[in-house]
């Protein structure tokens, strides 16, 4: 059997280059409100894996927990239980000083601007760009080029109360981006903006991902910028409930689409077939399901390929090679019969499996289902 | 253009509200000027009683050991002035005689006399060079005929109504000390204290007719209230108090004349609720001043706090927001300073006239009063900045 891993195959965990360095991993993170009897957990087994570059946007009910994870992750509380490294480094049980390094890398949008009445535009960003002990002349020109990006050339040496609310949140977004935060966090960042300055920061954030390599976790109920997401975490009643690389995900649909037996499925029943599919891998000539065995689980194929041998009873011959897109294991989940065929990976190989009693939910939702299934049957043979 | 300055956020945050910086520094000032009265109170009065050490002229002054203020009538023997004389480093020794309970000034009306209230009388050899007060000095001369006293023009007035303006109707008018008649011949400037009320000077010879019951048997000048000693040229008085202190009996202190000051001032700081009660106007200054100062940071923290929680959360260290708050209590406690000391200046001119007291802004009392007042804004600061430390990132998102 194949090691199977209790990760999820739209977390797209195992895509693309497995070494690309992980900015925030989360594991088994639980935390609590309050003391004693009043003690009240707001997380339960958090696990989440995000990558350099990634742009999060993190869904959910208020009081799901969002908010919570995302100023643990922010190093704004201190983690409880569990582990949490951010950019490296392990916050549970960290000291102050490691808390301050952390935080000098991180860029924070909050959704009040929390602008320096009292200091301009300019000025307000400076604060952050002083921090970091950036050289003043390339912070001046920086300050000013994302000031004018934002909008705001004009206004550079304004104070806040001369700034419409919009025009203050774009000079608070300035001062989480000035200095080049490795991670940046941020709450409603386009809640009090049109659509043009909201989509105006979205493009600066997917810059940011893209050319500096920034890892980006939001909080947004603002359904104009979905689509700057590479993963998206829902959350309610401080569980993750779903964490879907939206890439991952829409590959996983595109080929359950072309399969006949998921073509007539709608793209919400097939993402959530995708949802409840885990990552399985395997070495090359490892068996994945043997002849005569039961059956319960339906493989799809990620990565790599396998063979198909069939015994007659006197010998074992190959009848077929299946690749990338293409799936087996179906036959004996429908039929409850015994495996009619074994599969041997021919290299390392990534599968997406789906579970019997998951498969066969799915496959009673849709009344058309069984009827495809034999006539894909049919067709094969 | 020069781009290494940091941004000033203290300033910025001082200034940036004119009404509350305005309210701030009024508060502030109030504070200062309330200490520079005290001190200046304070310093006046002690300086007025040491006025007349002040305008004695002398190096190294003796007193008797049970001379606790000068008002004290406590007195040595003669000879010790004599031994003084002999020591070496010594250019002259010259005793000066005080009375006051005794010393009762009666104004007559046709023959009839008031009460009579008790002023200083002060018996001196005319030819020792005791004075330094010109007007003493240019007046020796009247003094010598028996049962003549010059009187001081800064004598209570209420008490000594006596016609100042012009010396023929001084003259002419008819007093008793100590029940003699006595003529007052002119007048000098020394000032009243809490002790004496009004200052007469006369010669040791008219001073032992009028007070010889001094010392019961013997004569009254053989003790001396005050030994005035002069230093030799080349010779300093700490040298030649060292000499003296090995000749002379040890009934009498032998004091310079900065310790002589502060004995006597020691006394009233300490010995009387004079002190206390200044020190308690001090107080009650700085403690107006620290909690106008506190209200002043303390405001501006709460109502920037999600402004310094987000500086918190870009990684800015306590170390930063306690230089904030140190530095913007600095700045206030200077800016308030300047307006405080300067209408104090102006109050210290108008007390000045109106008491009669020496209303002086020394370095010293600028000194004073400018420390105490950044120790209270930086106090204040320090106590307010446990709010900010309070600020909690967490609550921002």
């Amino acid at each position: 059997m194949p090691a199977q891993t209790t990760i999820p195959a739209t977390s797209g965990a195992f895509v693309g280059d497995l070494q690309l360095p992980k900015t925030v991993k989360v594991h088994n993170l639980n935390h609590y409100f309050g003391e004693g009897e009043l003690r009240k957990q707001a997380l339960f087994n958090n696990n989440l894996e995000v990558r350099r570059g990634e742009i999060v946007i993190m869904t959910g009910p208020s009081g799901s927990g969002k908010t919570t994870l995302l100023t643990l992750i922010g190093t704004l509380r201190t983690a409880q239980e569990g582990s949490l490294k951010v950019l490296g480094n392990e916050l549970q049980g960290c000291d102050r000083d490691l808390i301050v390094r952390v935080r000098r890398e991180l860029g924070f949008i909050f959704q009040a601007h929390n602008l320096f009445e009292s200091l301009t535009a300019y000025q307000n960003v400076n604060m952050a760009a002083e921090l970091l002990g950036i050289d003043p002349s390339i912070a001046q020109g920086r300050i000013k080029s994302l000031l004018t990006r934002l909008g705001l050339g004009e206004r550079i040496h304004y104070k806040p109360k001369s700034l419409s609310g919009g025009q203050k949140q774009r000079v608070a977004i300035a001062r989480g981006l000035v200095h080049k935060p490795k991670l940046i966090l941020a709450d409603e960042p386009t809640a009090a903006l049109d659509e043009q300055s909201g989509r105006e920061v979205v493009t600066l954030f997917q810059e940011l991902a893209r050319d500096e390599g920034a890892t980006i976790i939001m909080v947004t109920h603002d359904n104009r910028i979905l689509d700057v997401a590479d993963r998206i975490v829902n959350m309610v009643d401080g569980h993750i409930k779903s964490d879907v690389a939206v890439l991952e995900a829409s590959v996983i649909c595109d080929f359950l689409k072309d399969i006949p037996l998921f073509g007539q499925q709608t793209p919400t029943t097939l993402a959530d077939i995708a949802d409840q599919m885990l990552v399985h891998e395997a070495e090359p000539g490892e068996v994945i399901i043997r002849q005569g065995d039961p059956g319960d689980l339906f493989y799809l194929i990620r990565s790599g390929s396998v063979e198909v041998r069939i015994h007659d009873g006197k010998q074992e011959r190959k009848v077929a090679e299946l690749k990338e897109g293409q799936y087996f294991g179906e036959a004996a989940l429908i039929t409850d019969e015994p495996r009619n065929a074994t599969i041997v990976t021919r290299e390392k190989s990534i599968f997406y499996a789906l579970g019997k009693e998951k498969f066969r939910a799915v496959l009673a939702a849709s009344p058309t289902f069984e009827q495809e299934l034999r006539q894909a049957l049919f067709s094969r043979q | 253009m020069k781009l290494k300055t940091k941004t000033p956020l203290a300033w910025k945050n001082l200034t940036h509200d004119w009404r509350r910086l305005a309210a701030a520094l009024a508060g502030i000032g109030f504070a200062v000027l309330l200490m520079f009265t005290q001190v200046g109170f304070q310093n006046a009065l002690f300086d007025s009683q040491v006025k007349i050490i002040d305008d004695l002229q002398g190096d190294i002054f003796l007193v008797s050991k049970a001379k606790y203020t000068l008002a004290a009538e406590k007195r040595f023997p003669i000879a010790r002035i004599n031994q003084a004389r002999s020591c070496s480093g010594v250019s002259g020794a010259y005793p000066l005689y005080s009375e006051l309970t005794t010393s009762v000034l009666r104004t007559m009306d046709r023959g009839k006399g008031n009460r009579g209230y008790p002023l200083r009388s002060i018996g001196f050899y005319l030819d020792d060079p005791v004075f330094r007060l010109a007007g003493i000095k240019s007046q020796i001369n009247k003094l010598r005929p028996p049962g003549t006293a010059l009187i001081d023009r800064k004598s209570k007035a209420k008490k000594f109504n006596v016609p100042q303006a012009d010396d023929a109707g001084l003259a002419r008018r008819d007093l008793e000390l100590a029940n003699k008649k006595v003529t007052l011949v002119g007048t000098f400037d020394l000032g009243t204290d809490f002790a004496h009320d009004g200052n007469l000077v006369m010669n040791a010879e008219n001073f032992a007719k009028y007070f010889p019951h001094r010392k019961r048997f013997g004569d009254p000048l053989s003790v001396v209230d005050i030994g005035i000693v002069h230093v030799q040229q080349g010779f300093t008085p700490d040298s030649v108090k060292q000499v003296l202190q090995k000749t002379l009996e040890s009934d009498v202190h032998i004091l310079t004349r900065e310790e002589f000051r502060t004995k006597e001032i020691t006394f009233w700081d300490k010995s009387t609720p004079i002190g206390t009660i200044f020190f308690a106007g001090k107080v009650i200054g700085f403690v107006v001043g620290m909690v106008i100062c506190y209200q002043v940071i303390y405001s501006d923290i709460a109502e920037h706090m999600p402004e310094f929680a987000t500086l918190k959360a870009m990684g800015y260290t306590t170390g930063f927001f306690i230089r904030l708050i140190f530095i913007e209590a600095l700045l206030l406690s200077i800016i308030g300073f300047i307006p405080g000391a300067i209408i104090s200046r102006i109050i210290y001119g108008v007390l000045g006239d109106q008491t009669g007291l020496l209303m002086l802004m020394t370095p010293m009392v600028i000194v004073f009063v400018f420390t105490t007042t950044v120790a209270m804004c930086v106090a204040s600061g320090l106590l307010a900045v446990r709010k900010l430390l309070a600020a909690d990132p967490a609550s921002l998102f």
